[in-house]
């Protein structure tokens, strides 16, 4: 394919561009790279993220309808995802914190597991805090 | 008076040019429109290519012609004429005409076809997304789409400064 | 040129961006555990992922070995052999972190008049609260009334350090029980700072189970920390946690049970020897300092138990000058310091305190 004919054009389109053509296009490249990491960066889909012990078991998008059953120590921790919103529906802890919250539809939102080391936490388009103080 | 026809003739020839230029320009326009692009809101811009060589031809005055030429009868045809598109298709045409007229006074030994299309292709979608953002989405989620229309300009900017440069190298 | 764009392209390309955007990357390692009966959540900016995943798993180890330290109801912990050489009245040996850390505790137990009081592990027991998993108990009345009566104080402990190095502690009230709930994950937060300055890693944020402490920044910004609504799941404000600062919430929601339609929380008042019942939550911010992690952890219970109208001066009296408090109304107040760093999340409109003179 290779054929000295065949490569003429190419290796002219190439001898076209001229020194400071390079300069440009590179200056335009770090103009593309600085626009994605200062608009784009930390940028999340909307996302439920499980994690269970010290690993995050799965990191799923909301717009489903999804029932997980996540493992711990005491047992399984179910959660639902309902098309934008997720809850806790069942888990063995005996004080049912996470249970109780409900559904969650809101970007940060947390609900914990503690005694069975489960946590769900939603993932907004942009990570709303580092941390959260509770 | 013989001199003054003389140069009337002249320039009867270079209207020609310019009409056909600005037809093939035309051409192009259609054609993008009609072609599904890769992305949405994305089109490689190849009417560019004619509006570059116009300016390398015969000057940026001409290739000011050629372009919103193109922009008007573009839209006439296929009944944008003063709708939204027509508009972004203007102020798009607008600011890379602007730029093109600076960077055409660039030491040609340095900078070819290839600057001058990246730089009228990345004044073309900033143009146009000035207008969005000011007029259609007054919002800042316009920002987020930024870095894919100007990797978009980048690439296509490349495509036809060497596509151009191949044009101009034939004459 | 036709780049054309319009509103519906704009629209596909939006979801697009949603999708791709997933491709972003930052210097940060995250960890998390579950210590202390709670989660740990350790993020480190700026480090090689490898150094960052050593750093984070020694203090998950150091957590480990301080949860087991000092468990209140683990028969095999050193706060439980303590506990019952107080019971019976004997002295035990000790060794220099627990007596600091109990001396420590003490002071803190001083400077609020008591009512922060680590030494009511029995009251906590009897309520219920020292399980991993609790729900209603009976209140027993007189069993209460027994222990508050016993009045175990900090002030009883008596710890000798010895010439030959070995630390003797004894208590001269039999009814203490060391229950250190409200003080090991802030101490945590300070050993880990430590650890994480001594190891020239500058910017990490550590969450010990809602008590949040910062070092450095999050790249070019501070890090940003959301404020649990007491009520609702999310956030009802947020801040910029600055270099060395730290932030800890006592909130009745954290543990409790409900009888007969009443909320019993997990903070004890001493005095009565019932869950302080005034407030929802009470939230504080302490500066970089001495002790910022521990204070952030200690200092939040007295405000939360004492009455209403002595609260600003108890925060003066322990230096708080930087906190926000929501009674059971679910109204809202904050220091003049905390109002200009908090970024409300919803249409609060909370309450500004002005200082005391």
């Amino acid at each position: 394919m290779s054929n000295p004919i065949s490569s003429r054009p190419y290796r002219d389109l190439i001898g076209a561009i001229r020194p400071g053509d390079w300069l440009t296009v590179l200056t335009t490249i770090a103009v593309v790279m600085v626009l994605f990491d200062s608009l784009w960066l930390g940028e999340t889909a909307s996302k439920v993220q499980i994690r269970a012990g010290n690993q995050i078991h799965s990191t799923l998008s909301i717009n489903q309808q999804r029932v997980v059953e996540v493992p711990g120590p005491l047992g399984i921790t179910t959660v639902v995802i309902d098309h934008g919103r997720a809850r806790v529906a069942s888990d063995p802890g005996a004080r049912q914190y996470c249970v109780k919250q409900g559904w969650l539809d809101q970007a940060g939102q947390v609900a914990m597991c503690l005694p069975n080391q489960v946590s769900v936490e939603l993932l907004g388009s942009r990570k709303i805090h580092d941390s959260l103080n509770y | 008076m013989s001199e003054k026809n003389s140069h009337i003739l002249l320039a009867n020839a270079d209207d020609h040019r310019i009409a056909k230029l600005a037809a093939i320009a035309i051409g192009l326009h259609l054609i993008e429109a009609v072609l599904p692009s890769p992305l949405p809101g994305v089109k490689p811009g190849i009417a560019n290519i004619v509006t570059l060589y116009v300016l390398y031809k015969f000057g940026i005055g001409t290739a000011a012609w050629v372009s919103l030429l193109r922009v008007f009868a573009g839209s006439l045809l296929l009944g944008h004429m003063l709708s939204p598109t027509f508009v972004l298709s203007l102020s798009g045409a607008i600011t890379s005409l602007l730029v093109l007229f600076f960077a055409i006074r660039l030491p040609r030994r340095w900078f070819g076809p290839v600057s001058l299309s990246i730089l009228a292709a990345f004044a073309h979608i900033g143009g146009q997304l000035l207008v969005v953002w000011l007029w259609l989405i007054p919002h800042a989620g316009i920002a987020y789409l930024t870095p894919v229309f100007a990797l978009a300009a980048l690439v296509f900017g490349i495509i036809n400064g060497l596509v151009t440069a191949r044009l101009l190298s034939n004459d | 040129m036709s780049r054309r764009i319009n509103f519906w392209s704009l629209c596909a390309l939006w979801l697009m961006v949603f999708a791709l955007s997933a491709c972003g990357r930052e210097p940060v390692y995250q960890s998390q555990s579950y210590v202390f009966g709670t989660l740990v959540d350790i993020t480190i900016y700026g480090e090689e992922e490898s150094r960052a995943a050593e750093l984070a798993s020694r203090i998950q180890q150091d957590f480990q070995r301080l949860h087991q330290k000092l468990h209140a109801w683990d028969e095999s912990s050193e706060l439980s052999r303590i506990n019952r050489a107080i019971a019976a009245g004997e002295s035990i040996s000790i060794d220099t972190e627990m007596a600091d850390i109990i001396e420590q505790a003490g002071v803190f137990s001083a400077a609020s008049g008591g009512l922060f009081n680590p030494a009511i592990g029995g009251l906590i027991q009897q309520w219920g609260f020292q399980r991993d998993s609790f729900s209603a108990v009976d209140i027993d009345r007189k069993a209460i009334d027994r222990l508050v009566a016993a009045n175990p104080r900090m002030e009883d402990i008596r710890i000798n350090r010895k010439n030959d190095g070995r630390i003797l502690l004894s208590s001269r009230n039999t009814a203490v029980r060391l229950d250190l709930g409200g003080y090991a994950k802030g101490y945590a937060l300070d050993r880990a700072a430590a650890y994480l300055k001594s190891e020239q890693a500058k910017n990490a944020l550590i969450n010990i189970g809602g008590n949040v402490m910062a070092l450095g920044r999050h790249g070019e910004r501070p890090w940003h920390i959301g404020i649990q609504h007491p009520r609702k799941s999310g956030a009802i404000a947020s801040l910029d946690l600055e270099d060395g600062w730290a932030i800890g919430t006592s909130g009745d929601y954290q543990r409790y049970f409900e009888l007969d339609g009443v909320r019993y929380c997990h903070v004890l008042d001493p005095r009565s020897g019932y869950p302080a019942r005034h407030l929802q939550s009470v939230t504080v911010l302490v500066p970089p300092g001495n002790l910022t992690g521990t204070r952030s952890d200690a200092d939040s219970k007295p405000i939360f138990i004492t009455e209403p109208e002595n609260r600003k001066k108890m925060a003066q009296q322990l230096g708080l000058t930087h906190y926000m408090t929501i009674d059971q109304a679910g109204n809202i107040s904050v220091s003049a310091a905390m109002q200009k760093r908090l970024q409300w999340k919803t249409d609060v409109k909370p309450n500004i305190l002005q200082t005391l003179p």
